[in-house]
């Protein structure tokens, strides 16, 4: 992993100096263990901060918009698969286009779900770790325990389908082999009734308090103005309580829907730990059966929510 | 006033007696967040103490996230008190919180303060607060999120208890740190805490003490701050920040509200509901302009806030340090980091 951080900072410092970006996107180290921040780098030194490990569990492609990057000429931007595929989608939608990013490709093996390793822990405070091989071994007061990488990463990484960036104009390390799950989407609710499946995300939903942590979080929610926020006047409740919440999420799903690329950057920023990544799993194979798409794969994509096809499935009509 | 021992075998029939006069609140764990949630009867004997923080903090308890300030009907009179309100229950008999830790419990303090002051008064708030009792439970292990010793509070810190919890393994040592909790507790008849205990308490606080993030100077910040408007920190940090309310709906402190009517022809409730300096919407004007444009005026507005504004006019911080911010921001936007920041630029 070293190795790969080494060969980042390198490329990036390059990209300033040749002057082929003016500002890159990236993760340095967080305070707190496992938690890494977002940086943005304008300056050849600051590059030494970068790193890039199974902790970088933000989407990147969330800053591409807004003001956040605006006036700061051409930017740089370090990509895992799903961040790729975000700027692809940004790139389809007309958000930015492909010229005005570099996209720094990362060979990803996933992030981790803190959620997940808390638990593994009895939910004890974790103060630091080592990584050795596929262990990681964590220590906190009074305990030490050795768990395997590979369950305590993230629902949405254990399914990926596409680790490597689409699109990219620099890739560090060697790509991930494309199209080998890392384990098939081994997701239950599917095998359940609707009843129970409802059931489920009530459950889940009613943890919900409204922060939206997972909407600010989601690369590809960045409406100018989003439909629980419209006041005037205004569209539905803002209480908690569960049919307001459950709409706002149901029409978030459906407003994501073949936009979404299951990165689970909503699931992570959840402070309650609900868990939103099946409704984006489900989405995108819903997307890919009936429209045969897949977002963030084709800048030349025409969205499928955006267009109109004879063939298109329309048992759903009476 | 003397110290007394709780044994956690007679918790159970402590907190059943307790029950009988008061609406008690504890932490629990579900899905896997920890809250303060209304207790009933037959859950007592399944509490648990073992907890940090709890994920959510107890603010909602006496100033709920959504409530319902009166119910309207153009037909009859205004009604102020709620007939379909959850708060009911909670108003028939006083609110006990039990296990509340140091920085929470402080919390309340501030809050009241904001919420009952000589200017204006809350009735929704002061109707729960001012005759609930509070159980402390000091924090044999803090946290290394924990930094209310930066904010002139610590993990045996007694203000805002009614009674000051120390577990000492088989039991608890109880200290009535006011009259309110005086009279409660010694209606017990409890057990005199022997000296021993009292030194395994007096051990406990130090080692949280010693265990605890270094304390940094903050007399000079609300100053520092004072003429820190226009410094390009604000932009610098709000730009990873993602405006989420992740912050500030688990902060124990934060406060801010909005009133929204909820009804149709001549007929609803009026609500308030926790609203977020990080929206926004928050400061959205009718007109369609907005004071607090982008991220960097509303994170300005969210230090400031708690470490000049209320300093201003409540006289103390309006941070506890319990560090759930911290914990909880999805960009690990450390607040500890921004004082730092701020308090190098100003040296």
């Amino acid at each position: 992993m070293e190795n790969i951080e080494e060969q980042l900072r390198e490329t990036v410092k390059k990209l300033l100096k040749e002057k082929k970006v003016d500002l890159v996107i990236g993760y340095s180290k967080g305070t707190l263990p496992f938690h890494s921040t977002p940086v943005f780098i304008a300056d050849e030194k600051d590059a030494d901060n970068l790193i890039f490990d199974f902790t970088c569990g933000n989407n990147l492609a969330k800053y591409l918009q807004k003001s956040k990057v605006k006036n700061h000429g051409k930017i740089g931007i370090i990509a895992k698969g799903c961040d790729g595929r975000s700027i692809v989608q940004h790139i389809v939608e007309n958000q930015i286009k492909r010229e005005e990013v570099v996209i720094i490709g990362v060979h990803c093996d996933g992030v981790i779900d803190i959620r997940k390793l808390e638990e593994k822990v009895g939910r004890k405070e974790i103060l630091k770790y080592q990584v050795e091989n596929d262990k990681i071994i964590v220590e906190g007061k009074g305990f030490k325990k050795s768990l395997s990488k590979q369950d305590i990463l993230s629902d949405s990484c254990i399914a990926c389908k596409y680790p490597n960036s689409p699109v990219y104009d620099v890739f560090v390390g060697n790509p991930v082999p494309i199209a080998e799950p890392r384990k098939p989407i081994t997701n239950n609710l599917e095998s359940l009734s609707s009843d129970e499946r409802w059931a489920y995300f009530e459950k889940e939903i009613s943890k919900c308090i409204r922060c939206y942590a997972c909407r600010n979080a989601c690369p590809l929610c960045y409406c100018e103005e989003c439909f629980v926020d419209q006041s005037n006047p205004q569209w539905f409740g803002k209480s908690p309580n569960l049919s307001d919440t459950m709409i706002f999420h149901i029409v978030r799903t459906l407003h994501t829907a073949g936009r979404c690329v299951s990165c689970g950057a909503c699931t992570r920023a959840c402070p309650t730990g609900v868990n939103l990544a099946p409704l984006g799993i489900r989405m995108e194979k819903e997307i890919k059966d009936r429209f045969g798409y897949t977002a963030g794969l084709d800048t030349e994509a025409t969205p499928p929510m955006a267009d109109w096809n004879e063939e298109d499935k329309q048992e759903f009509i009476m | 006033m003397d110290i007394l021992k709780i044994k956690k075998d007679n918790l159970k029939q402590f907190l059943e007696y307790l029950a009988k006069k008061y609406t008690i609140f504890a932490p629990v764990e579900e899905d896997g967040v920890s809250s303060f949630r209304e207790i009933e009867k037959m859950e007592i004997g399944k509490l648990k103490f073992d907890f940090y923080n709890t994920d959510k903090p107890p603010k909602d308890i006496f100033f709920p996230q959504t409530e319902t300030l009166f119910t309207y009907d153009e037909n009859s009179q205004l009604s102020t008190l709620p007939q379909d309100s959850a708060n009911n229950s909670q108003l028939s008999k006083p609110i006990a919180i039990f296990g509340v830790r140091p920085c929470d419990a402080k919390s309340f303090t501030l809050l009241d303060k904001v919420f009952d002051s000589e200017k204006y008064t809350d009735t929704y708030w002061k109707e729960r607060y001012k005759d609930a009792l509070v159980f402390t439970l000091a924090c044999n292990n803090p946290l290394s999120t924990c930094f209310c010793n930066w904010v002139d509070g610590g993990p045996f810190n007694k203000n805002g208890a009614d009674i000051f919890l120390i577990d000492i393994g088989e039991a608890f040592l109880a200290e009535p740190c006011s009259k309110k909790g005086e009279e409660v507790i010694h209606k017990l008849l409890l057990q005199k805490a022997a000296g021993d205990d009292l030194k395994k308490g007096e051990h406990l606080k130090r080692e949280a003490e010693s265990m605890i993030s270094k304390s940094i100077e903050l007399a000079s910040l609300k100053k520092s701050l004072d003429s820190f408007w226009d410094n390009p920190l604000w932009e610098e940090t709000a730009r990873k920040c993602l405006n989420c309310a992740a912050c500030t709906y688990l902060c124990p402190t934060c406060h801010c509200f909005d009133i929204q009517d909820e009804g149709k022809s001549g007929k609803g409730k009026r609500i308030r509901i926790w609203d977020s300096c990080m929206f926004k919407l928050f400061t959205q004007e009718a007109a369609g302009t907005n004071p607090r444009p982008t991220g960097k005026e509303r994170m300005r507005q969210r230090i400031m806030h708690k470490f000049n504004y209320l300093v201003e006019t409540i006289g103390e911080f309006g941070c506890v340090g319990c560090g759930r911010c911290i914990i909880s921001c999805p960009v690990n936007l450390d607040v500890r980091e921004v004082i730092k920041e701020i308090k190098k630029i100003r040296n």
